[in-house]
């Protein structure tokens, strides 16, 4: 019996002795027991179980204010001495820090961005509520058809899922009562819709129900943008009024910064408010679509449930109105997550270049891992010295840790700063792919991660590197400069090391290179028509003074009569928009359903539907969209004239195959006006390089009056008669507004913009990683010349000549380096799948990007080999043979 | 390390462990518990070490030069030889003389100020 007892405590004992370092405890802790025992035994006698339970409580604290001391003292000379180590090693210190930081630090700025959009829960209160509605025409292959005044009643009044059912539209109207007249783009909202996003005003208010109701007083609601960068930030900007549509709107509120989308706001301004939605034909014509709709959905709803619910209402609606939804259309209505809306764009994008960071890092890790080893042969006297000294074995790792631990912190502070440093490029890079890029900052999380990813950086490259070391430690200690055999292992992993990062080079490099490729192809497209030497920019006449066609028509001509007479002006065209057009690329093309003449729909057939566009005569000349048949538009096209129509050859394929479709006859208004076609134009690319042209109808502007674009052909750089335009607009209506001016040139590179950024960050990405394994193989041959030094003198002394040295050690380099390029390249046959989506007519397995990138590795092994080899066979044999 | 380095003098004051720990081994070598024990029984139990507090003070005065742990232990019979004993140094008698005139010091101040009571006659 009393023989138990002391055992148990004995190992509780035991147990608490870990709080101790391994090193202390090795020097102490049987003197330790063998004093708590006789305590035990003493306290025991005397006090009884009391005096136990005092010298336990006693115990255990002194324990754990020793234990802490101890390692705190431990800690404070492993700095101490690793900082010592790293200002000796001053050219190793940097080199290991910078090659972190750069690690680290791109994948911080990647992360910073993936956090803020992809992961980061919506800036709105209860997000994931958030919605929206997207009624669809499956069978015409509109999937996001927008909302009539009518089908947002019907879907307001008739759902049970939502908590509230907002109206969103945009458009640009003049804003009058500032030094001069701002065109703001204008949110037009329901009066819930900020109550609807919980967006609370930093100044003034929201809309209020009262804002909405027909003969309400006008008001405004200033974005945080439109308030910080034209309103001068004017802290007094609420009751303030400006004149707008003609009338007088006052600003009641100004909004937070918060994500808008789908397009940036200026303002925001009641549905009522809105001429153009307050018009009769809109108010009642359930085909007059023009809203966007968003959600919130009860709080205990599922989106499975308001999908259902939605699905429901479309489908009364069609048994409702079949005038409206035939069954032609494949008309249905179905729920989006807002969240996923906001960021779809960027996913693919962010995911493959955070997957490159990785790589980066992963390359980071092993070129730091293969200096220190290299180091550590360096190192190993000095640590057989320490050891001999009294050293311990896990003291010494505890060493080395320390350093590397030092070394990533290091690196990884810098990265921060390299991190924070392009904050402004990535929020840049990031708004083009979503509206959330403003959210982007270093906040807790990316700080998290940073720690995260420095502490996994110096656990991969310190662990390696000490565990390596502590088999040559034990052997170094017998006799002479470390075991054989622990220095075999160490260069089998430096070499495992060196193949992974050509491995890994391959891959990014491949990627770099897919996309490269992909975006030479996407900038070679032949978009249909010339965009050099072409100033294109929007027109929004006063729509308050022309009511009438023949204003607009009179309108148009003086237009183009004023712009003509201009200097280095070659030729001027009128139309509703243009290719790139900017409002396009956000909007959509417009989808007008029409007739074909002798061609009645089938049951069940879908109505055709194309673009249309209405141009004047100059038009196609100007562009130099070429004219395939018959003719183009001409003075003699008047409203009077026969009503004509020209399309282009997408169109042409689609309905006329192999026949001539002159002659033929369309119409845009189920039959009450019949468009002859004239003429067949060549496709233009309208929205985006990498797809296919759309089927496109123009019709003249004589008969069609409509200004939206003025396209001015030049003799010279397009903005060089910029000023000169714009004022022979304003010598025709000075109340006119132009916006976007730029050149088409300008227009057709910006819709480049995303591919080109992501290649280039790729292409950094890949050259980093190039660099580093081109240094990481030089690196070990340099190694390994050095200690193979006799060797090579021994094999010169027997005959070998010095070319015979070099091809050997290059055959060894290359050796290395072929054997990462066959992992990379099995890798990235895997892996440039991924890439897919973001690729333009090139294949993820693009031989050619290959052979390329396997031919750059190859050569940047072979010159980072040259040096190395060089220096072997250059080996004088007497002296290598007398350095050993 | 030169010896110099390792046998420095205080910087700032002991604390009281250290230097009980240093009184207990000024009249002779000893193990752990028998330093423990003295102390308690010098002090009335008032001050009682544990097991962690003194090795963990042992180390620093070893470390410091004032003690020393040593080699030769007594005869087998005598006392069991796995019990480790430590020895006062040189350096560290000095220590220890100073750390008891500098609290001497400061009795005696306290004394001018009548802040001590006479001693009491047994």
């Amino acid at each position: 019996m009393p023989d138990d007892r002391p055992r148990i405590s004995d190992r509780i004992f035991r147990m608490a002795l870990a709080v101790l370092p391994s090193d202390f405890r090795g020097n102490y802790a049987n003197e330790m027991h063998r004093v708590f025992r006789e305590q035990q035994r003493e306290a025991g006698e005397r006090d009884g179980f009391a005096g136990l339970m005092k010298l336990w409580w006693e115990t255990l604290t002194g324990l754990l204010t020793t234990g802490p001391r101890e390692h705190w003292e431990i800690l404070k000379q492993d700095v101490f001495y690793a900082l010592r180590m790293m200002r000796k090693n001053f050219g190793f210190t940097i080199v290991a820090v910078l090659t972190l930081a750069l690690g680290i630090g791109a994948n911080t700025a990647i992360f910073s961005v993936v956090n803020a959009v992809l992961l980061s829960p919506l800036p709105y209160p209860k997000g994931r509520e958030l919605v929206i509605l997207r009624q669809q025409a499956q069978k015409q292959g509109v999937d996001d058809l927008a909302f009539s005044v009518k089908e947002i009643e019907d879907y307001r009044a008739q759902n049970g899922t939502f908590s509230g059912v907002a109206e969103y539209h945009s458009m640009t109207f003049t804003l009058l009562g500032r030094d001069e007249p701002l065109r703001v783009q204008t949110g037009v909202v329901s009066a819930n819709y900020f109550d609807l996003f919980g967006i609370k005003p930093i100044q003034g208010r929201t809309f209020r129900e009262d804002d909405d109701k027909l003969g309400a007083p006008a008001v405004l609601l200033v974005s945080y943008e439109f308030w910080k960068n034209s309103l001068g930030g004017d802290p007094n900007i609420v009751g303030k009024t400006f004149r707008m549509n003609d009338r007088v709107h006052t600003v009641v509120g100004v909004l937070p910064p918060v994500p808008q989308y789908p397009v940036e706001n200026d303002v925001y301004m009641p549905t009522v408010a809105c001429p153009f939605r307050g018009s009769k034909a809109m108010m009642e014509g359930r085909d007059h679509r023009m809203m966007n709709v968003f959600a919130r959905m009860k709080d205990s709803v599922k989106l499975g449930a308001a999908g259902a619910d939605v699905e429901t209402i479309a489908g009364r609606l069609m048994q409702d109105y079949p005038k409206f939804y035939p069954a032609s259309m494949g008309y249905r209505t179905i729920t989006v997550p807002l969240k996923g809306e906001l960021i779809k764009d960027a996913r693919p994008t962010l995911l493959i270049l955070l997957g490159a960071t990785g790589f980066v890092l992963l390359i980071a890790c092993a070129n730091v891992a293969n200096l220190t080893l290299a180091r550590m042969t360096q190192r190993e006297r000095e640590l057989a010295v320490r050891s001999a000294l009294g050293a311990g074995r896990s003291r010494l790792l505890r060493q080395l840790l320390t350093e590397s631990v030092l070394i990533a912190a290091l690196g990884a502070g810098l990265g921060l700063l390299f991190a924070s440093g392009g904050m402004d490029l990535l929020q840049g890079f990031a708004a083009r792919f979503t509206p959330r890029a403003r959210e982007i900052r270093i906040d807790y999380v990316v700080l998290l991660f940073t720690f995260i990813v420095a502490a996994g950086t110096s656990i991969v490259f310190g662990s390696l590197a000490a565990f390596l070391s502590r088999e040559s430690l034990a052997a170094g200690l017998k006799e002479g400069t470390g075991g054989a055999s622990a220095s075999r292992r160490r260069h089998r992993v430096r070499s495992l090391l060196i193949v992974s990062q050509i491995a890994l080079s391959f891959l990014l490099l491949t990627g770099a290179g897919l996309m490269l490729r992909s975006f030479v192809k996407l900038q070679r497209v032949d978009p249909g028509f010339v965009p050099q030497h072409i100033l294109a920019m929007k027109v929004s006449p006063n729509f308050t003074k022309y009511t009438k066609n023949d204003q607009y028509r009179a309108l148009s001509n003086r237009m183009l009569e004023s712009a003509k007479m201009r200097p280095g002006v070659m030729s001027v065209a009128i139309s509703s928009s243009f290719p790139f057009d900017p409002d396009s690329v956000v909007f959509g093309l417009g989808i007008n359903p029409y007739l074909i003449e002798g061609r009645p729909l089938k049951d069940g057939e879908a109505q055709p539907t194309s673009a249309a566009r209405v141009a004047s005569a100059d038009y196609f000349k100007l562009l130099g969209i070429p004219i395939l048949e018959g003719r183009s538009f001409t003075e003699a096209d008047t409203k009077d004239a026969q009503q004509v129509a020209i399309v282009n050859q997408a169109l042409v394929r689609h309905h006329w195959a192999g026949e001539d479709p002159i002659g033929h006859r369309i119409s845009f208004d189920d039959g009450k006006t019949w468009q002859t076609i004239v003429g067949v134009v060549g496709d233009t690319k309208e929205l985006a390089l990498n797809q296919p042209a759309d089927e496109q109808v123009y019709v003249p502007v004589d008969q069609y009056p409509q200004i939206g674009s003025l396209l001015v052909r030049t003799m010279g750089d397009p903005m060089s008669v910029a000023r000169d335009i714009r004022q022979s607009v304003y010598d025709v209506d000075p109340d006119t507004a132009l916006t976007h001016m730029q050149s088409l040139e300008s227009a057709r590179s910006a819709t480049l913009t995303s591919p080109r950024l992501t290649t280039d960050l790729l292409a950094v990405f890949a050259g980093l990683a190039l660099v580093m394994a081109a240094t990481g193989i030089g690196g070990i041959m340099a190694l390994t010349v050095s200690q193979r030094l006799r060797e090579i003198g021994i094999r010169m002394a027997m005959g070998a000549k010095p070319r015979d040295i070099l091809r050997m050690v290059l055959r060894q380099g290359l050796g290395l380096g072929l054997t990462g390029i066959v992992v990379g390249l099995l890798a990235a046959i895997g892996l440039t799948r991924l890439l897919q989506t973001l690729l333009f007519e090139i294949s993820p397995t693009d031989p050619i990007t290959f052979g390329a990138v396997g031919l750059v590795l190859v050569s940047a092994a072979v010159i980072s080999c040259l040096i190395p080899a060089r220096r072997a066979a250059k080996t004088d044999p007497l002296a290598a043979l007398r350095f050993e | 390390m030169s010896s110099k380095d390792r046998d420095r003098e205080p910087q700032a004051p002991l604390t009281p462990a250290m230097f009980h720990i240093l009184l207990a081994l000024a009249d002779g070598e000893k193990h752990g518990y028998a330093i423990l024990k003295e102390v308690a029984d010098r002090t009335g139990g008032k001050v009682q070490l544990s097991a962690g507090t003194l090795y963990g003070i042992i180390k620093r005065l070893d470390e410091s030069g004032w003690i020393l742990e040593k080699s030769q232990r007594p005869d087998i019979g005598f006392d069991d030889e796995r019990r480790r004993y430590y020895q006062l140094t040189e350096t560290g008698r000095r220590v220890a003389m100073a750390e008891a005139s500098r609290l001497q010091e400061m009795v005696e101040m306290a004394r001018a100020k009548r802040l001590v009571r006479k001693p009491r006659l047994a």
